[in-house]
């Protein structure tokens, strides 16, 4: 486990490393000591990360269980180093608040306790570039990792499946092209919000935002005091993102055919139309506004243009489940993933035909792929396991003071990763008017939810067989030691 | 689609049973209708011995109903089931009864308030009708003074009637109905299979409503020597709700009118019996013993409403402050009414120790999941169930085990039983569907203007038949108040649906849909 979690988190650090070091070197003469102190720890973090790349060496063939318990040691590596800077270079006083903020940011959760106004520059650019990197790891975790790496097809609930082969031939082809693919998209986006008139800082913060999908913008009010053409812009850059890195692959090539092919897109598409029509008429709200929070929300994103939360029960409700069903496979999103809830309406649909004619044989398919009856069951464990994630968080943020509607709220946009909630934390992500021990709560939520749960499970499991194997020890013991005294006490005997 | 119809059922040889009109549905549909006017017929006996008010109402309902019920079934002989039947059977049953069932509501004027249309009179009707039939309750009946005794009585009637199923009760009556009725049963029952407690369905049937008679009948004693003796009335329209774990109760504020530990023991040891199988009942009354802690499921269900109160306890404690005593009590009342599906409320007033929408969103976010469990399969209870909430979590363990090793073959295992992989993808299936409902309906209800806090609370409510809700609609409160008249048509079908365990009610459309695809695709060729 250690060594293919050490080669993960080498491979993280060097791209941390160097983005930290530029979000630095942007802050040269903006507040130097945060420049410095972060150009600095970047360039060390990316010169050890380089060195001890050529190192570690990853083992050819990784056990599952070893890639997922090595996952989700790479996501808390990356949450520890960004708590440690924003305490370090005093940004948030505190290390809870940093803690909050720093996995806010890896697991692209659009929730925020810095105020712009304060902040340096390089804090800003890093706080969006947390964001940026949490999004491409974990694009890389469902395009390369477990397809490739895993080569299991017993996976395919939680991967990509055949129509990732072109894309990515094999591991480090994959991981290449989808860096490239990513930054590609990050500055075709920064140039559009540039063009729409913001500045250099800004665009970068919001399209670093906007790709990663973590919705940072660094203002109190997200993109409400933006123009229509930078909203436009993120709208447009957030439907893409909550593509995946696929159709940005397919758009890259000019190849139409698997975009119009791809059953994921359609549906993704169409239930973005059906949740902004629903909002648009039923609450008379503008079509444009409509359509924002729909992409934003099922995007995860969390960009926000008004403070929807006074929109009513029923638009907050279908914001919800939007924010849910989440993104495509592929892309920095979250939630339940659109070909998930396919897989799962197709295999509850098929439960319904069987009730009808129980020796009916029915067939779930993912595109041009049949899906055995083993890998919908571990979809529905999947399921279970992403609803009791969503539960025991509602508790959590219950028993530690949240209202009722903003535990449950709250619960689903952190694990969705999406970040603004009805009830206190609000449209806008702000986690300022909310205490403590609820912010500190969300943490653990943010990371099941980025993690998509498998890796959870993973690490519980491990927690299981350490258990099993230190009470199977602690009998061996106890019977050894039972032996070595009955020994004893008929060897005295025997003495005697 | 190829279900194969199970064999003609009617007995061979010349009989006047041939010449009827062969119709399952139509004949179970009578049986039922013609059950449910002999208690109209009771009940109006009771109030014409009583208050005398409504009992026109009861008479020339049970007439209608009586009436409608005996054409059907004499005119009608059961036929061959197919397997859609069996659905439609049992949906179209109790929608129709349900629908009959408002009838006394209506005739008698029971929510011809001020202001109130007759429309609203007839939505109120069919929800308090729906939300009875399906042991639901949730009310929006606001004066519990002016109905009489014996439409009160019926409407406790309407719980005891759905609780074990009317379906169920005319299996019971029906002496040739082989695969077909258990089918039937299984259909209408609780649960992921229907125990067979006899070879011959209809025996079992009947075994079933026999253990349910005597759990009523010990139920009515104990509440009524509970409560001192003082009203027979009062122990008799209890315990009809506490053995179908419905939730209506003769007094506005339901348990919480008596005010008293005694009786509130009583009804939380038969809240707790309620919501465990009535084959486990069965049992230990025909063999002597006790089968209760041999059984997984039971001893998950205890388990849940013991760790559920304990957490509720310490969390009204330390959050609301109220003293160690009351939170005890208002918590462990509440969380085995809610827990086993029934909605009894021990509730003194708006604020006292057992109103729990008062109470911190930790412990109302507990009760949440008690309302989506329920109690155990093969009980009258609603929700989920215990035994599917074990399943889940294990195939959930199972994830965990694969996520380390992904091609391992790992068994289900409930006790020393291993549950067979269609079961779980069933359970799986119905976890979804179960889900969906929540959300469409969640849509739905606040699309139509409920606050969200409350629809969600009266969603899951309403398809785990608990009864009372959270926020607006809560112990204290009312549906009516708290929901527009589309919104509690919409809760009204959702109990229906809940009680039916979702499958019953889809299953009757989805073949039309089947069928019109396949017309789809014969018009496109």
């Amino acid at each position: 486990m250690v060594s293919w979690a050490l080669a993960s988190i080498v491979d993280a650090g060097v791209v941390l490393g160097v983005a930290t070091m530029l979000c630095g070197l942007a802050g040269i003469g903006d507040d130097n000591a945060d420049a410095v102190a972060f150009a600095c720890v970047g360039a060390v973090l990316a010169a050890l990360a380089a060195v001890a790349r050529r190192r570690v060496a990853p083992p050819e063939r990784p056990g599952t269980g070893r890639v997922f318990a090595g996952i989700g040691l790479l996501w808390t590596a990356l949450v520890l180093f960004g708590t440690v800077l924003y305490a370090g270079t005093g940004s948030l006083a505190r290390l809870d608040d940093a803690l909050v903020e720093s996995a806010a940011g890896f697991t692209t959760t659009s929730l925020t306790l810095l105020d712009a106004a304060e902040v340096s520059r390089s804090v800003l650019l890093f706080r969006a570039a947390t964001s940026w990197v949490g999004g491409l790891i974990a694009v890389w975790i469902g395009v390369v990792t477990l397809p490739v790496v895993l080569r299991s097809t017993a996976l395919i609930g939680y991967t990509t499946g055949r129509r990732g082969l072109d894309l990515v031939p094999s591991a480090s082809t994959g991981r290449r092209r989808v860096l490239i693919l990513y930054s590609g998209f990050t500055a075709a986006c920064v140039i559009a919000y540039l063009l729409t008139g913001l500045g250099v800082t800004e665009a970068l913060v919001v399209g670093l935002g906007t790709v990663s999908t973590g919705g940072f913008t660094g203002r109190a009010d997200s993109l409400a005091g933006y123009g229509g053409a930078t909203q436009a812009v993120a709208g447009a850059g957030m439907l893409l993102a909550g593509a995946g890195i696929f159709v940005v692959w397919w758009i890259a090539r000019g190849r139409l055919r698997p975009l119009l092919r791809s059953q994921e897109l359609r549906t993704y598409v169409v239930l973005l139309a059906a949740a902004t029509a629903a909002m648009a008429l039923h609450r008379g709200i503008g079509w444009g506004e409509a359509g924002f929070m729909a992409v934003s929300a099922m995007s995860t994103t969390g960009f926000a243009v008004v403070d929807w939360t006074a929109w009513g029960t029923a638009t907050t409700v279908i914001l919800l489940v939007a924010a849910g069903i989440g993104s495509m496979m592929g892309s920095a999103g979250g939630g339940m993933r659109v070909m998930r809830v396919q897989l799962l309406m197709g295999s509850a649909g098929g439960e319904l035909r069987r009730q009808l004619d129980p020796y009916a044989v029915v067939l779930v398919r993912r595109d041009d792929e049949t899906l055995s009856q083993r890998t919908l069951d571990r979809l529905g464990g999947h399921q279970v396991a992403y609803v009791v994630l969503v539960g025991v968080g509602a508790l959590l943020l219950g028993v530690s003071g949240v209202s009722l509607l903003g535990s449950v709220w709250g619960s689903v946009s952190a694990v969705t990763t999406f970040g603004p909630a009805f009830g206190e934390i609000g449209a806008f992500g702000l986690l300022e008017g909310v205490d403590r021990a609820e912010r500190l709560a969300l943490v653990p939520l943010m990371m099941g939810g980025r993690m998509s749960v498998p890796p959870v499970l993973a690490g519980v499991g491990l927690v299981m067989n350490w258990y099993k194997a230190a009470v199977r020890r602690g009998r061996f013991s106890v019977r050894s030691a039972s032996r070595r005294l009955e020994a004893l006490v008929e060897s005295r005997s025997g003495d005697g | 689609m190829a279900s194969g119809p199970v064999p003609e059922v009617a007995p061979a040889g010349p009989s006047p049973l041939r010449d009827r009109f062969a119709s399952t549905t139509l004949h179970i549909l009578g049986i039922a209708l013609a059950a449910v006017s002999v208690g109209m017929l009771a009940c109006a006996l009771l109030e014409a011995a009583t208050s005398r008010r409504d009992t026109l109402a009861l008479g020339a309902s049970a007439l209608v109903a009586g009436a409608a019920g005996g054409l059907l079934w004499y005119l009608t002989r059961p036929s061959a089931i197919r397997k859609r039947d069996i659905f439609a059977t049992v949906a179209w049953t109790w929608i129709l009864t349900t629908v009959v069932g408002a009838l006394p509501f209506v005739l008698a004027g029971t929510f011809a308030g001020p202001g109130a249309d007759f429309v609203e009179q007839v939505v109120n009707s069919v929800f308090e009708s729906a939300s009875g039939f399906s042991a639901s309750g949730s009310t929006v009946l606001t004066d519990f003074e002016s109905p009489g005794r014996g439409l009160m009585m019926y409407r406790q009637l309407t719980h005891w009637y759905g609780g074990m199923g009317v379906v169920v009760l005319a299996v019971a009556v029906l002496p040739f109905l082989g695969v077909g009725g258990l089918e039937l049963i299984t259909a209408e029952a609780p649960g992921t299979t229907s125990d067979r407690l006899t070879p011959r369905v209809s025996e079992t049937a009947r075994r079933l409503w026999m253990v349910y008679i005597g759990f009523t009948v010990c139920a009515a004693v104990a509440f009524f020597v509970a409560d001192g003796f003082s009203s027979l009335y009062d122990a008799v329209a209890h315990a009809f709700t506490l053995a179908a774990t419905g939730g209506f109760s003769v007094h506005a504020d339901s348990i919480g009118h008596y005010d008293s530990v005694a009786v509130e023991t009583v009804v939380i040891v038969f809240m707790v019996l309620g919501g465990t199988s009535f084959s486990l009942h069965w049992r230990a009354v025909t063999t002597g013993r006790v089968p209760y802690h041999r059984n997984s499921e039971f001893r998950s269900y205890l388990g849940v409403l013991a760790v559920a109160s304990a957490v509720i306890v310490i969390l009204v404690w330390l959050e609301n402050g109220l003293p160690l005593g009351s939170a005890i009590r208002g918590a462990v009342f509440t969380v085995v009414s809610l827990g086993t599906s029934t909605g009894l409320s021990n509730a003194t007033g708006s604020g006292s120790p057992g109103d729990y929408v008062t109470w911190v969103a930790g412990a109302q976010l507990v009760l949440l999941f008690l309302m989506v469990v329920g109690g155990c399969t093969g009980s009258t209870s609603g929700g989920i169930k215990v035994m599917r909430m074990q399943v889940l979590g294990l195939v959930m363990l199972r994830s965990v085990q694969h996520s380390q090793s992904p091609r391992a073959v790992i068994p289900i295992r409930l006790g020393r039983d291993t549950v067979s992989e269609s079961v779980v993808s069933r359970v799986a299936g119905f976890f979804l569907l179960h889900f969906m409902l929540v959300i469409a309906g969640l849509l739905a209800v606040t699309a139509l203007g409920g606050d969200l806090e409350t629809s969600l609370g009266s969603v899951v409510s309403a398809l785990g038949n608990m009864g009372p809700a959270l926020g607006e609609a809560g112990p204290t409160s009312n549906y009516a108040v708290a929901f527009s008249q589309p919104a509690r048509l919409v809760l009204a079908l959702l109990m229906i649906i809940g009680r039916l365990e979702i499958l019953p009610i889809l299953l009757a459309v989805v073949p039309y849909v089947y069928r019109s695809k396949d017309l789809a695709r014969v018009a496109r060729r």
